[in-house]
């Protein structure tokens, strides 16, 4: 998931100056609330308020909001039913959803199949300008509308993970006859879905007003009204969450989430990240195309010290190609091992001769991107490898992405919407992928039929071993599973989402009352 | 006034070659500076898809056409659609410029209110306590970071003492901080000047002559010196309003507030290159303006300067 906004995570920097600087306030004890309006600040301003318009964390914080999926993508991971109450898949290819009955959109319309099939269609509709979701569903090649209360994707080939793309950003289901009357500018200034809150106003880069849907079908919202600010600058978020002026912050960075922690009226809540952050490896380039130099470049980190140190404890260490919480994560395997002694001897089995091995990092783009470059630059130097840190701008990464330019190492914060390894980890090394660096044939060949099998023993084999062989090449480096951290007011109840869309239903969010 | 149709001629001339220069250089320098496109669709996306966003957004056609399109279109005030926004990057432009001028006038205004004061007191009690005091006070103001005495105050005044809001844009109160922060650097340099400029009038002959003819030590300043003194602190003052407009991007940035230099610097980010480009012409256009005024007002002031 490439989002733009992802770069205001973490402002190490700003975080220092702020966290040197005198005590807090002393605030008041109050656990309780009587407010009936949330109000929750985020780093950036929304662009779009059409779901097939962004993919951004901003946009889809608020849609998922305003629009229902088909199906529901719970805090724990499990998918559950939301506007579709069963599904199954018919012979290879056709999937069937039964929709809930008496659901309606916010103007009153009701939510019939033909929605559904007008959404789906519509994602993948690429003359629709700005649509920004029309890879989402690719996989998927009609939709059939036998009754109103039933939908049937046909896919192209078998699809296992259909009703969990669905889930996720281009399965919002929009309402066909408002989108069609209204046009598509009317339809982003003044959207109209079914979720749990409805659109009241927006002001640019100010804030957004939303109010609770009194006739959701999930039962109403535990407010009345909430308001979605954009405070930009990390420090000044966390400010205004210490001073009281609101009700949850995101992206807390662990310096200030020990300043939140602190503070009595306010609490820390994280969600373990659904993804990993690793070093992708350039392994055409010597001396990173030798196995043996990659694994002595990941036996050489010291990942237990980058959690404590750099994180505070807020991470944990990775085992392999595939994130805690994702579908065939092997709860078996160890964390990846630091070792100095054995990294030093490997470097030498592989008769490493000093080159250079480039790590090219962002400042801020990921959450301590460039402190952990410095990090990891550092260990691999006690062992003797030639490193150095290179800094680039956003932009320039995006563009390298493009090209395959880049030198050595780079970041990268790999993730499935759909919290499986065939979107978090093929959709990226895969054969033409974005991160297509390396090739193996047995590899290959495993990840492919992965993809097409919809038996989900088939799938566990096959990413069993795809680990074992990811563990000996490394075309990733993996370094940390990080929580992505909240600041609430101890009179918020809610359960915060791995994959930053801050869905505020009723079954994970109420305030406490006094 | 002698001249002043060939004088209002020439500057607008002049203002014209600027707008042309400066719009000129942003829509080079954005182009240089990277392609939006991959920041605007996943990693993965297709090369079809990119050449369709590219496409969509004008961007497929050769430089020199594109430059072309861009400066058809800026005869006529319109700067495109944001890439970002998707609508009219005027129209976005213009629904940010109140909140900058609000943010920018009060900073304005908080500065020469503090500022001359300070600046003629330090002249006429130099070297006295409170002299040197503010005088510090302001080679700090002067030197400090923006960004740092934005979070300073929001630390301080909103946080420990609780007083103002620490961000947004809601009532008078919400405005003080920020116009603070921003008006730090101008009020700073303003009183400096000041101080210097009055130093300067009240060792002049014709001070001393005033004095000698027994007039009261108030009428000395206010009636004698501050108007002679008037000339280089209406220089700076202007040359100060330009920087204002720099200084609001960090100042929008730390306190939220939803004017046109949060609105560039997050621009430039996502590499909007029609809001960029008008942002910038826009305020090149306001600094433009102001120098102007601030040339007429030299006329009105000295007439020294009326003659040449």
């Amino acid at each position: 998931m490439t989002d733009m906004t992802r770069r205001d995570v973490l402002k190490i920097a700003a975080a220092g100056a702020a966290a040197a600087l005198p005590g807090l306030p002393p605030s008041a004890l109050a656990q309780g609330t009587q407010k009936r309006e949330l109000v929750v600040a985020q780093g950036g301003d929304i662009a779009a308020l059409d779901p097939h318009l962004s993919t951004s964390s901003n946009d889809i914080r608020i849609s998922f909001n305003i629009f229902d999926n088909l199906t529901s993508r719970r805090p724990d991971g499990k998918l559950l039913p939301s506007l579709a109450t069963e599904w199954k898949l018919q012979g290879q290819t056709a999937w069937v959803f039964k929709l809930r009955s008496g659901v309606k959109f916010h103007n009153g319309d009701p939510l019939t199949s033909a929605d559904v099939k007008f959404s789906i269609d519509r994602s993948l509709d690429t003359n629709l300008k700005g649509n920004r979701v029309s890879t989402v569903l690719t996989t998927v090649e009609r939709v059939e509308t036998p009754d109103p209360g039933t939908a049937v994707v046909h896919t192209k080939k078998p699809d296992p993970l259909l009703p969990a793309r669905l889930g996720f950003y281009g399965g919002q289901i929009i309402p066909k006859k408002y989108v069609e009357s209204v046009g598509p500018d009317a339809f982003n200034a003044k959207p109209v879905g079914s979720g749990p809150t409805r659109f009241v106003s927006w002001t640019k880069d100010d804030k957004l007003v939303l109010e609770a849907n009194p006739d959701y079908w999930g039962g109403r919202v535990d407010f009345d009204r909430l308001i979605v600010r954009a405070l930009p600058e990390m420090a000044p978020r966390v400010a205004a969450l210490l001073k009281g002026e609101v009700d949850l912050i995101t992206q807390v960075p662990p310096d200030q989430g020990e300043r939140v922690k602190g503070n009595p009226s306010t609490v820390v809540s994280g969600a373990l990240y659904g993804g990993l952050y690793v070093l992708a490896v350039n392994s055409k380039r010597p001396p990173l195309d030798n196995p043996l130099v990659k694994q002595a470049l990941s036996l050489a980190i010291d990942r237990d010290a980058i959690v404590k140190e750099l994180w505070r404890g807020r991470g944990v260490v990775p085992s392999g190609m595939i994130a805690k919480g994702d579908n065939h994560f092997d709860a078996s395997l160890p964390p990846l091992a630091f070792n100095a002694s054995e990294a030093k001897a490997r470097l030498k089995k592989a008769g490493y001769k000093g080159e250079e091995v480039v790590i090219e990092t962002t400042v801020g783009y990921m959450a301590g991107d460039k402190p952990m470059a410095e990090a990891i630059q550092a260990m691999w130097r006690d062992v003797g490898v030639n490193s150095k840190v290179e800094v680039m701008e956003y932009s320039v990464r995006a563009q390298k992405i493009r090209e395959k330019s880049f030198k050595g190492l780079w970041w990268s914060d790999p993730t499935s919407t759909l919290r499986d390894p065939d979107g978090m980890m093929w959709r990226l090394l895969g054969p033409g992928g974005p991160q297509d660096y390396w090739r193996h044939a047995e590899f290959d060949e495993l990840g492919n039929a992965a993809r097409f099998s919809v038996d989900e023993k088939f799938r566990a084999d096959a990413y069993k071993k795809m680990t074992q062989l990811f563990l000996e090449h490394f075309p990733w480096v993996p370094v940390i599973q990080p929580y992505e951290d909240y600041g609430l007011q101890k009179y918020v109840e809610w359960t915060p989402d791995p994959l930053q869309q801050l869905e505020i239903r009723r079954f994970n969010f109420k305030f406490r009352r006094a | 006034m002698r001249g002043l149709l060939p004088f209002l001629a020439s500057r607008l001339l002049r203002a014209a070659i600027a707008l042309w220069l400066v719009s000129t250089v942003v829509f080079v320098v954005m182009r240089l500076s990277g392609d939006p496109v991959p920041l605007l669709l996943p990693s993965d996306a297709p090369q079809s898809e990119f050449a369709r966003v590219r496409a969509e957004l004008g961007l497929d056609r050769s430089l020199p056409v594109q430059y072309a399109v861009f400066l058809g279109h800026v005869m006529h005030a319109d700067f495109g659609q944001s890439i970002h926004f998707r609508q009219s990057a005027a129209r976005v432009v213009l629904d940010y410029l109140p909140a900058t001028f609000e943010l920018g006038l009060a900073a304005f205004a908080l500065a020469l209110l503090v500022a001359l004061p300070i600046g003629v007191v330090s002249a006429v009690k130099r070297n006295s306590a409170v002299d040197q005091a503010t005088m510090a006070l302001a080679l700090v103001g002067q030197s400090a970071p923006t960004f740092f005495i934005g979070i300073l105050l929001i630390l301080i005044v909103s946080l420990n003492l609780g007083l103002l809001p620490t961000s947004g844009r809601e009532g008078w109160q919400s405005l003080v901080l920020p116009a603070l922060t921003l008006g730090a650097f101008a009020m700073a340099s303003i009183a400096r000047l000041t101080r210097s400029a009055v130093l300067e009038v009240l060792r002049a002959d014709y001070i001393r002559t005033a004095r000698a003819k027994g007039v009261t030590e108030v009428l000395v300043v206010v009636k004698h010196t501050l108007k002679n003194a008037a000339v280089p602190i209406v220089t700076i003052t202007g040359l100060q309003f330009g920087t204002l407009l720099g200084g609001a991007v960090v100042t929008e940035t730390v306190f939220a507030w939803p004017g046109i230099g949060r609105l560039a610097i997050q621009s430039i980010y996502n590499r909007d290159y029609p809001v960029v480009q008008c942002t910038v012409f826009i305020s090149a256009v306001l600094f433009i303006v102001i120098n102007f005024f601030v040339d007429l007002i030299y006329g009105l002031l000295d007439p020294r300067v009326r003659a040449s």
